[in-house]
Formats: structure tokens, sequence, C-alpha cells
């Protein structure tokens, strides 16, 4: 614990130091960024958590590497703030602590609200959009930490009415942090207006942290009330699927497509939350989860970057499309996979076949942003990304046994 | 050993891009040759084998490679088909890529590795020991197969192949559900752990499969796709994967028989409607391609009717699978024959006589429909098993035998109508061409393989095999049925 306390603080050093280099040279702030996600990575080699970290850091350099393919009014600084979200995206596994917990939160959504602001090229700045984006999240983030007070308080109290309402407050901030239907409002509008760069961060690295933190709050506050409050989870999640998979197919732009397929994604993510209370299943559950958020990551990721340079390489997006629509043996037909079998073995097989439909609905759609994205011009640094994505969503052409009791080791107190 | 023989195609599959397209043709086709002889080899020994690959987490379970009889029978089909499309390939997709304006070798490098993966993955798929194995190579294939279509069809291709691929999936992911309500029951999905599929999981594996076989009602992709598909696609896609619907259902009426016996009526009813449904649209399609898709639907009948008659029905389902996919293939290899030399000749109605300029290609599809007619090849004993069930089921039941006979005779009828259309008649006038020897004697191997088939020792091994592989399952399963 010791080693992860220093190194935490090692990096965030280093991070700072970035940050302010950026006036001298923004090569400089890179190394240093990428050098704190490296200890990071390496401060955690020995725990059980290690393919996660990994994960996340390779998620956290590729989108710096996104915000450097352009300059813009902030860069340098802008490596900094995904570095630290990528830095507090992989220490919130590792806490059971909910002031912790929060102030991830709170810590992997405030440098997105700087980076909405930005533009390239000498464009304006997209204040209108970030103003709304910010308006939203800070009201997510009120929600979401009343609610987990009112949570907290309530488990020691027994209050099941007040251990209601934090539930929904909880779950509602949760969505709207991350745009799940139909607290989605600002999605659609945010992701085709901001600036492509930027949002390969916002719509991919940024889902983690309140997931995991949703996940961590409601296991280690949970009353007996919790199993009869699951079914609004469930029913968030379909309107979500729906309202997104619809949403993308009879959307023109491909940022807009991709707007909707995150709140399709958010649905099939928060689906799995619906099976909090079941003990055998939970851990598959969360493995489909956290799956599902990492494939989301990469392929937005990619997506974005590639949206700014006018396409990328043909077979790598093609390939990280038919990972979104669940092909085996790619990334994200395990991750599908096991949020079907878990929903399936807790009872709710009504939920697994609206989610199938979904994942039929979306066919078309994904198909269409590859169609979209695929040129013929191989631009270097987007190329890179999306061939790392892309070797990311083929590593479990081996079944992802180890992912499973990766989120085993999640919960390691709760 | 058998993982060795299986894993040469796998390997061939990521080698054959970076190799020259005559080289990975050939290459390609040895690759399914040699397991080919493997199976033929297992079928006479009646070796069963049973290897491990990997274990997952609790409710999915043990990943084993399974080679009963009955693995050996399909791969049996598919081994060969396989082998001799991809050479068929190579002269068919020169001429496909010259008509879409593409550089021939960049693109066959594309298409050849897609193609293997293709066909590797029904391979495995038949030997596949767990439903979520069988699941993913399912899976596979049907992301390879709607990559070729996608990118060589025909007609308005993209929105084909997305059609095809929505439906496909549906089925699959349908079938997936039944898998896991089976997992949860039973806390394993590996065939030799699960002790009975309920009522849901049953029915919704039946549904799913039911789109991918098809029966009459969600067959509405099938014209499209197989009519669409570049031939060679056309020629796996219709006779090998179609048919892996009925080894699904199949495997899972092994383990848990109760489903079918006892909706046995509702379903040889359906197969028989959908079978004559089929069949008559046969009569009304002008373009060759689209005239053996609903071809393939009636086929596809014959599995669901032979599903419901006991042991022989299950025997019968094999063998009509094998003469199925040999006679399929090679009539879509006479359509894509004629397309190829013909510049995309596929109207019926524009031939005639066509004997007198591709005699090779016209006596090839004689035995083709032979097959499907099941006349003097190994067709004749799916029907005969068929018939030989139906007896042993019903009695002599004077209506079903009627109903079973009539499907027999609009195959057979409609074999022979549409060999007299194209190939009979008045000869249309065009100039006789020289074959390609690629586009003609891949169809004569397959052919004459589909008639030593009736032949000792062939026949004796293969229905020898298949015979104990049921009688075996069933003891096992249905508890001694036995005939």
């Amino acid at each position: 614990m010791m080693v992860l306390l220093l190194s935490a603080l090692v990096s965030l050093i280093l991070i700072v130091f970035g940050a302010v280099c950026s006036l001298k040279d923004l090569r400089l702030s890179l190394a240093a960024s990428i050098l704190a996600l490296i200890i990071v990575l390496v401060s955690s080699i020995t725990t059980q958590l290690f393919p996660y970290v990994l994960l996340v850091v390779a998620i956290g350099i590729l989108t710096v590497f996104s915000m450097s393919i352009r300059e813009n009014q902030i860069s340098g600084v802008d490596y900094s703030l995904v570095a630290l979200i990528a830095l507090i995206t992989a220490y919130i596994a590792y806490t059971n602590d909910i002031s912790f917990i929060l102030a991830a939160f709170v810590i992997a959504s405030v440098p997105t609200y700087a980076l909405v602001f930005v533009s390239t090229d000498g464009a304006k700045p997209h204040v209108d959009v970030a103003l709304k984006y910010i308006v939203f999240m800070v009201l997510a983030t009120v929600l979401f930490i009343i609610g987990t007070l009112f949570l907290a308080y309530s488990n020691s109290s027994g209050n099941t009415m007040l251990y209601t309402l934090g539930f929904v407050m909880l779950i509602l901030g949760l969505g709207m942090e991350v745009g799940c239907a139909p607290m989605h409002e600002w999605v659609p509008d945010v992701f085709s207006a901001a600036d492509p760069l930027p949002l390969s961060v916002v719509a991919s690295i940024t889902k983690i942290v309140p997931f995991v933190a949703a996940y961590k709050i409601i296991l280690l506050t949970a009353l007996p009330q919790l199993s009869k409050l699951t079914i609004f989870v469930a029913f968030i999640a379909v309107i979500s699927m729906f309202t997104g998979n619809i949403g993308a197919l009879t959307a023109k732009e491909t940022g807009r497509i991709l707007a909707y397929s995150t709140v399709a994604n958010m649905g099939y993510v928060i689906a799995t939350l619906a099976i909090v209370t079941s003990k055998n299943y939970l851990y598959l559950a969360f493995a489909g989860a956290l799956l599902q958020l990492i494939v989301n990551a990469f392929g937005k990721a990619s997506f974005f970057a590639s949206i700014k340079t006018n396409g990328c390489s043909r077979p790598l997006m093609y390939l990280l499309a038919l990972s979104f629509i669940g092909l085996p043996p790619l990334m994200g037909f395990w991750s599908k996979f096991f949020i079907l079998t878990s929903l399936v073995g807790a009872g709710l097989i009504w939920l697994a076949f609206l989610l199938i439909v979904n994942s039929a609905i979306s066919i078309p759609y994904y198909l269409r942003i590859a169609r979209n994205l695929a040129g013929e011009t191989f631009p270097g640094k987007v190329t890179a990304i999306a061939l790392i994505s892309s070797v990311a969503m083929l590593i479990t052409v081996l079944p992802p046994n180890w992912f499973v009791s990766l989120a085993k080791a999640f919960f390691g107190g709760v | 050993m058998i993982l060795e023989f299986l894993l040469i195609p796998l390997i061939v599959t990521f080698l054959a891009p970076l190799m020259r397209p005559k080289l990975s043709t050939v290459v390609s086709a040895i690759s399914f040759l040699i397991p080919f002889f493997y199976v033929i080899y297992g079928l006479a020994e009646n070796i069963v084998v049973k290897q491990h690959v990997i274990s997952l987490v609790k409710p999915i379970g043990e990943f084993y490679i399974l080679g009963d009889q009955i693995s050996f029978s399909f791969a049996l089909a598919i081994c060969l088909v396989s082998a001799m499309v991809a050479l068929y390939s190579l002269p068919y997709m020169a001429h496909r890529f010259d008509e879409m304006g593409r550089e021939f070798e960049s693109e066959y490098r594309k298409y050849i590795f897609f193609y293997d993966l293709y066909a590797t993955s029904m391979l495995w798929l038949v030997f596949s020991g767990n439903f979520i194995m069988l699941y993913i190579f399912l899976e596979i294939s049907l992301l390879a197969s709607f990559l070729l279509i996608y990118m060589y069809g025909y007609g308005d291709r993209r929105k084909v192949a997305t059609l095809y691929f929505i439906w496909t999936h549906i089925a699959g992911m349908l079938a997936l559900i039944g898998f896991l309500l089976v997992a949860s029951n039973n806390g394993s999905l590996a065939f030799n752990s699960i002790a009975k599929i309920g009522f849901t999981a049953w029915l919704l594996i039946f549904l799913g499969m039911i789109v991918k076989l098809p029966g009459l009602g969600p067959h509405v992709w099938l014209p499209w796709a197989h009519a669409e598909a570049p031939t060679p696609v056309s020629a796996l896609l219709s006779p090998l994967t179609v048919g892996l619907g009925a080894y699904v259902i199949l495997r899972a009426y092994l383990i848990s028989p109760w489903f079918i016996k006892k909706y046995m009526m509702p379903i040889f009813i359906y197969g028989v409607i959908s079978s004559v449904y089929a069949g008559f649209m046969v009569f009304r399609q002008n373009d060759y391609k689209r005239l053996l898709a609903f071809s393939t639907i009636s086929q596809m009948g014959y599995c669901l009717i032979a599903f419901c008659l006991g042991t022989y029905g299950i025997m019968a389902v094999i063998i009509q699978y094998i003469s199925h996919a040999f006679g399929k293939a090679i009539l879509f290899m006479t359509a894509g024959g004629i397309i190829a030399n013909y510049h995309g000749l596929r109207d019926i109605t524009k031939m005639g006589g066509m004997h007198e300029y591709v005699p090779t290609i016209s006596n090839a599809a004689l035995i083709g429909f032979m097959n499907l007619g099941g006349i003097l090849t190994v067709g004749m004993f799916g029907e005969f098993f068929i018939l030989k069930g139906l007896v042993d089921t019903f009695g002599f039941d004077i209506s079903t035998i009627l109903a079973v006979v009539f499907v027999f005779i609009i195959s057979g009828l409609y074999s022979f109508y549409t060999f007299k259309r194209i190939y009979c008649g008045k000869p249309a006038g065009y100039e006789k061409v020289k074959v390609n020897r690629l586009l003609d004697t891949p169809l004569f191997v397959i052919g004459v393989i589909s008639i030593l088939f009736i032949f000792p020792p062939l026949a004796n091994i293969l229905l020898n095999a298949v015979k104990t592989g049921v009688i075996k399952a069933a003891i096992l399963t249905i508890g001694g049925v036995a005939p």
C-alpha cells in the first residue's frame, strides 16, 4: 500500500511539473504525463489488479496522444489533465473508502470541464457547448454526492425511506454523468458540436470511474431494501438502450451517431447494476460492465480521433466496429457475453432479451460509422491509436478467465 | 491427435494471405483435404476422441474438442466442399475482381483470408464440445461470410449483407440466451455435463436455429443472401452454413430429446409445409442462384421432418446434410461457371440448351440435381432413412407417407424441370467457350465422391459410423430406443 501511495504522489508531482513545462516545451509535458502513467503502472505490478491498471494506462496514454494530434489553447496542460483522469481511474480500484471514492469521482470529472472548451487550428473556443456540458456535470456530481451521503447515513441509521431517496439520486447522478437516457440531453449536442479530440477523452476514459464508484458505494452501503430498488435501474437501462440505438440508427453525422452509441453502451453497462444483489453473478456482471467500459473507451477514443483527421485505416475501423457489435472472439463479445450470462443467471431474462434486440439494431449504424471513417489515408498518430485499440480488442481471442478473477479482486474487502 | 489436424486449416488461414494467389489457393485446398482423409479414417475406425482445450468460469464450463461419428460425418462434407470451392475460387474471383475493376492480387489476399477463416470456423464448430464454443464459431463464420458478401457480393451488396447479418445475428443471440439458461440450470455448458434442457431454453435454441436453418417464415433473408453472395461464398453458405442450424438442434436433441418428441407433430407439419412451399417457389424463379436458394429451404425442410422420426430420422438428418452439401455445392458452382463464362448471365429465361456450350458444367449439374432428388447418390440413403423412420414412428399411416413422398416428388420434379430449362431445349445462341479447368474439375470431384458413397467400402463406412454414433448417443441419453 505504501508503494502505491508513494508512486501516486510522484506521479502527481510529475503531472503538475508537466503542466508547468507546457510554457516551455510541449514535448516535455507530453513526456512527463506519460512517465507519470508509467509509474502508476509499475507501482501496481505486484498487485492482483495489474491487468486492469495496464488497460487503463493504455487508454490513458492513447487519449494523451489523441490530444497531441493538434495543438489547442491549453496544449500541454491538457496532457496533464488527461493523465490525471487516467491516474485516478487506476487508483480507484484499490480503495473502499467512501470519501476517497467521492473525491475520485470529482477528480475524474472536473478536468473535462476545461477540455470541452478547447478548439484547434485557431478556431473560437466552444463556449456554448462547454457551458451546457458543465451545467449538466455539476448537477450530476451534486446528485451523486448527496445520494451517496444519504446512502451512507441511512446505512447506519436504518432509515429505508432515506435509503430509497439516496439510491434514486445516486442512479440519476450516475446516469447524467455518463449519459444514460433519459438524462442524456447533453450527449448528442456536445458530441456533435465540440472538438473531436477532447471528446476522445470525454467519451472514453471518463466513463469508467463513475461506474466503479457507483458499484463500490452501492455495495458498501447495501441494505436489504436494495433488492426492491434494482428494478428502477433495469428500466433506466432499457430506456437508455432503446434511445441510444434508435437515435444512432437515425442520426446522420458520425459524431452524433457516436453520441447515441455511447448512450446505448451506457445502457448495457447500467443494466448490470440491476443484479447487484445476486451473490453468484455479481462478479460476472461487474466483469461484463468493466469490460464493456474498456471496449467503449478504446473504441470511442479511436473513432473520435479518426473524425478529426477525416478517416483512418479501413481494416482497423471495421475491426473496432465489429467489436462494438459484439462478435467473438473480439473483446466486445466477451463483455456482452458476461453481461448476458449474469442477467440470465440472475433471472432477468426479459432484460437479456431486450439487450439482444438492441444488439441487432446496432449492427447497421456501427457499419456505417466504419464506412464513414474508413479512408485510404494513413495519418500516423491516429493509425497508431486505432492500431493499439485493435490489438486490445484482440487480446481476448483466448477466453478471458483472468478478467473475471480480476473483477473478484476489485471487491476484496467489500 | 485431432487438435493437430484441426490446427492445419487454422494456421493456413493466417499464412495464406502472405502467399501468391495460386499457391495460397492450392495450400488452402490441401489444408482442408488433410483433415478430410483423417475424417474418413476416423469414420472407418469408429474412433471417438475428446481433447481438453481450456476451462472457463463456473456457468460456462470446459471447452473441449469432441470428435464422435456425428462430428466426423458433418466434417466430411465441410472438408471436401471447402477444399473444392477453394480451388474453384481462383478463376471465379479473378473474373469477379475484373468485373468490379479491382486489382487482383491484393484483393485475392483479403479474399482467401476470409474464405479460409469462414471454412475453418465451420470445421471447428462441428468439433466443439461446449455450446459456447459452438456459438463462438457460429458467429465467426457469420462474420467472415458477412464480410465476403459485403465486399464482393452482387447487386445492392451492402444492404443484403446487413440484412443477412441482422437475421443470423438475432438467430445466434436467441440461441445464446437458450444456452445461458441451460448454463444457469446445469452449472456447465459442456456437452458431457448437461443433464437436461428446460422448456424455455429449448424453445429459444429451436427458434434461433429455425431462423438460421431456415424454416418457412424467417426464411426471408436467405434468397437474398445466397443469391447476391459471390458464388464461391454461396457454395459454402447454402450447402454448409445453413445446415449447421440442424447440427445445433441435433446436439441439443442428443442431450435432451424431450422437446422434439413432445412437439413432434407440429414440427413435422411445419417441415412438410416449409419444404412444399419452397419447392413450389423454385418453379417461379428466373434467377439461377435465387432458384437454388429456394431449393435450399426446401431441402432443409427434410431435416425438420427427419428430426421427428426417431433414431432413423436422426441418421437421415446427417446423411441429408452430406448429400445436400455435395449437391448444392456442385449446383452453385455450375451457376458460377455460367456467370464467369457469360459475363454475369443468371437469368434462366435467357438460357436454354446450355449443354451445347458448356457440356462439362451441364454434366456436373446433372449430378448435382441427382443429389438433390436423391437418385443414385448418397442422398438416396437419406430418403430411405426418412421413410424407414416414418414407418417406425407413425406405423403405416397413409397420410404422413403421402405427405413425405409428395415432398420427395416435388424435389425431383423441380430438379429435372430446372435442368431441362437451363441445359436442354433450344440452344439460346451463345458462343461456345473453353471452360477454365478449375471451374469444372472440382465439381466432378465432389460429384464422383457423392456417387462413390453409395458403393462399398465408403457406403459401409459412412452408414456404420452414423448408425453407431446415433445409437451410442441414443443409449446414453434417450435410454434404449435404438433399433
